[in-house]
């Protein structure tokens, strides 16, 4: 081969090799440990912080017990304690940890019980217009015992 | 054997070069493209037990947007961009007069679901009108897995379709690649961004954000690894359906009452 | 105002549109690379003679465009300090993940092509020049002088071999780019298998009409005559592949039309209101049709010479437009039909911002600088003066 041609293929070549050497450097070690991704992803994605606590870990003793064994038995049982309280996560690792007040207004609980031509028709709704004249809702219904009127 | 000093310069540099690139090139190439059955068992956690599938029923879904404002608490995803994880579409199919036959119908979504759907259509024109919750299906042959360039988003060995924030370029050919319209953009990170089913918390024992906010029990999650699991039997016994299945991404989100009207 | 840019249902996510004006830039930049690779080739590969005043032009103007290709796309990454991760762990599933190696080894094949086709000059100059310019041109040589006969009779045999690879290398660069879009089985106005052929025929034709522009302006800038027989010779390439490119493009709505199926509705939608102007305006007839009818034309007069350039010149401009429309309807047009298909968007661009419109045209002018400065270093006039000698320094043609 003319000596111009083996000079271009062996910088060609030194190039390449330069690349593979820098890539083992810089590429991730746990990469491809489980497929063709950063192994060390699927931890980092498993330890980010959990925010919602769980209603059970409300009505742990010495904690909010009472009113956990009144909503518990009740229709709103299904309803989340931090759907309206807000996530407790921290509260509940701090009781010191405030929660924001819940919403109590006629808007907040109408976010469900309000008519609407979508909801299944078994679904206790109310049209907000007539219903309970311009009274916030838990004037009539304790929301931890709702139907208790 | 008699060689120059310079013969056995060249021959020795050749060498050197050559063991250098060999070795890199093994350890580069070759050990990175095994998938190793390695199991990952981190705090009691062992993914080779679990596969996890998701269960939506809209007969019973009113529609109150808690499952999508739960999600954007407990992950962090930006109220004040439409972005979601998980939002609820409402379909109202509208009388149709005999002679066109086609069926009209309005669809919408405000804020994902998480504020009010307004009533505003008047409900003698309406047919039928139902919600259907939406979030990420991951599945089992993810289009958006396929098209990721670097690797930076994986299925998981327990089911989750994952990204890996520190590896994404934010090319966002995964976003264009689901038909589900699941992947969003996140501004902050400069990477593509989804549902991940609250791995986090799945991981510990406890259920995606979404699923523990719903009031109604029309989000269900468990293992259909454990056959005492609800999801598993509705799977199992009821009838169910998929969202575009003639794409073969073979989602793991089954509805319960998924109407033709269902885009 | 919102509600005019959104129709229909469309998924809450989608209500930003992802792919910018520049992800359009990249197609077409690496089209014009291709076609104009292919415009060299006919000389270097198949031998046309009369291509051979502007086969080392050619090549000089697919590298200045192909060192300017990455430049949207690292623009538009949302991390591009990671994007060396696609030549580093490419996900081979992906038809993206080409990008890497296939742009990096047609890099390869250009530098050389060029390099063994100008090492003759290289060496002459390095031999008769002094200073700077003497290191410049002795280091472009690899400080190898050999230009006896038979050395460069073994780079012009190296470089037919390498060209002939070079084909099959061009079309991967550009077929892979129609691929990363007919493969997304989500979105009915991409997904095609037709995709990368289509996308690769209007690459030649955008490539060769671009050359035909360049030549005549380089030309006109150096007062140089220009070659008739050369330029027809191109129009008439241009032409056919013109055909070829109508057909593919015409061919895939039809198909779509005739197995009507359910995302027809959304389809007809984009084409008779979304993209309407621009497909059927641009594209098609601004950007094919009357090209089409002019080059008839042009081949089928005889001698006037002046006119011809005239309606050579006004067809390659409007095919360098079409294409640009067609790039746009593709990559625009895709993504302003929801996954829902019962929805639309609209994509406005923006001038002041980092995908936008200013970005653009910047990265769209730097391929002509570097052309200046390449032909300044490695000048191909001298295959022009060769053809038409008795008219060089003429200012009238």
């Amino acid at each position: 081969m003319q000596p111009h041609l083996k000079r271009a293929f062996t910088l060609l070549a030194l190039v390449i090799i330069a690349f593979i050497l820098v890539r083992s450097l810089v590429v991730p070690e746990s990469f491809g440990q489980y497929g063709w991704y950063r192994g060390a992803s699927v931890n980092e994605l498993r330890d980010l912080p959990v925010n919602y606590a769980g209603s059970t870990s409300c009505g742990e003793e010495n904690c909010h017990q009472i009113i956990y064994s009144v909503w518990v038995k009740d229709r709103h049982k299904t309803v989340n304690c931090e759907t309206c309280h807000g996530p407790a996560e921290k509260h509940v690792l701090n009781a010191r940890e405030p929660l924001t007040p819940a919403n109590d207004t006629r808007d907040y609980c109408g976010k469900c019980h309000s008519k609407g031509i979508a909801r299944p028709e078994l679904f206790p709704q109310i049209d907000q217009e007539t219903h309970g004249q311009d009274l916030r809702c838990v004037y009539c219904h304790n929301p931890h015992k709702p139907w208790f009127v | 054997m008699d060689i120059s000093r310079r013969e056995f310069t060249k021959i020795g540099c050749k060498v050197i070069i050559g063991a250098t690139a060999g070795t890199a090139i093994v350890e580069s190439f070759i050990i990175n493209s095994i998938g190793a059955e390695n199991s990952n068992a981190q705090g009691g956690y062992d993914w080779e037990n679990h596969f996890w599938g998701y269960v939506i029923d809209t007969t019973k879904c009113i529609g109150c947007g808690r499952c999508a404002n739960a999600c954007k608490l407990e992950n962090k995803v930006p109220f004040d961009e439409e972005v979601y994880r998980t939002w609820i579409e409402r379909y109202r199919v509208k009388k149709t007069s005999l002679e066109t036959r086609e069926e009209e119908v309005v669809i919408d979504s405000p804020n994902g679901g998480i504020d009010e759907f307004v009533d505003d259509i008047p409900a003698e024109e309406i047919n039928k009108a139902f919600y259907v919750p939406k979030i990420c299906n991951h599945c089992d042959n993810a289009p958006c897995v396929q098209v990721c360039p670097v690797g930076a988003t994986f299925v998981t060995k327990d089911g989750v379709v994952l990204v890996d924030y520190e590896y994404c370029i934010g090319c966002r050919y995964c976003i264009q690649g689901c038909p589900y319209g699941a992947r969003y953009f996140n501004i902050e990170k400069g990477t593509a961004d989804k549902c991940t089913w609250c791995y986090h918390r799945i991981t510990k024992g406890l259920l995606p954000a979404c699923v523990q906010a719903c009031p109604t029990g029309a989000r269900k999650f468990g293992d259909l690894k454990d056959n005492n699991s609800e999801v598993k039997k509705i799977i199992d016994e009821e009838r169910i359906n998929l969202l575009k299945p003639d794409l073969g991404t073979k989602p793991k989100v089954f509805y319960i009452g998924l109407d033709r009207e269902v885009k | 105002m919102l509600e005019n840019l959104i129709w229909g249902y469309v998924y809450p996510n989608e209500s930003e549109i992802q792919w910018s004006i520049l992800i359009v830039l990249y197609p077409y930049i690496t089209g014009l690379v291709a076609g104009a690779f292919i415009a060299s080739s006919l000389y270097h590969v198949f031998g046309k003679k009369e291509i051979r005043p502007v086969a080392r032009f050619a090549l000089l103007t697919a590298l200045s465009f192909l060192l300017v290709a990455m430049l949207p796309l690292l623009v538009h990454l949302g991390r591009p300090e990671r994007g060396i991760e696609i030549m580093f762990t490419p996900h081979l599933t992906s038809a993206m993940s080409g990008f890497g190696y296939i742009f990096s080894f047609y890099l390869i094949i250009v530098v050389l092509e060029i390099w063994l086709s100008f090492r003759e000059d290289i060496v002459k100059t390095a031999l008769s020049s002094h200073g700077w310019k003497e290191l410049l041109y002795s280091s472009l040589a690899l400080f190898s002088f050999d230009i006896s006969e038979k050395a460069l009779h073994d780079d012009e045999n190296f470089a037919r071999k390498l060209a002939i690879i070079g084909i099959p290398s061009a079309a991967f660069l550009h077929g892979y780019v129609g691929f990363i879009f007919g493969g997304i089985k989500a979105n009915p106005w991409w997904s095609t298998p037709l995709m990368p052929i289509i996308f690769l025929m209007s690459a030649i034709v955008s490539g060769i009409a671009l050359l035909i522009l360049i030549y005549i302006v380089a030309m006109k800038i150096r007062k140089h005559a220009i070659d008739h027989k050369c330029l027809q010779s191109l129009a008439h390439y241009l032409w056919i592949f013109l055909i070829l490119d109508v057909t593919l493009e015409l061919l895939e709505i039809i198909s779509m039309k005739y197995a009507s199926r359910e995302d027809i509705d959304i389809i007809n939608r984009l084409l008779s209101d979304k993209i309407a102007f621009t497909f059927w305006g641009v594209q098609l007839t601004l950007g094919i049709f009357i090209p089409f009818v002019l080059l008839l034309m042009v081949s089928l007069m005889k001698k006037r010479d002046t006119l011809k350039l005239i309606m050579i010149s006004i067809s390659s401009i409007f095919v360098v437009i079409g294409v640009f429309a067609m790039r746009w309807n593709v990559v625009i047009g895709g993504q302003e039909i929801s996954k829902s298909l019962v929805g639309t968007l609209t994509y406005v661009p923006v001038f002041f911002s980092q995908e936008g419109v200013l970005p653009a045209i910047i990265i769209f002018i730097l391929p002509f600088i570097i052309l200046r400065v390449v032909t300044s270093i490695l000048p191909p006039w001298k295959d022009m003066d060769e053809e038409t000698p008795e008219l060089t320094k003429v200012s009238k043609t």
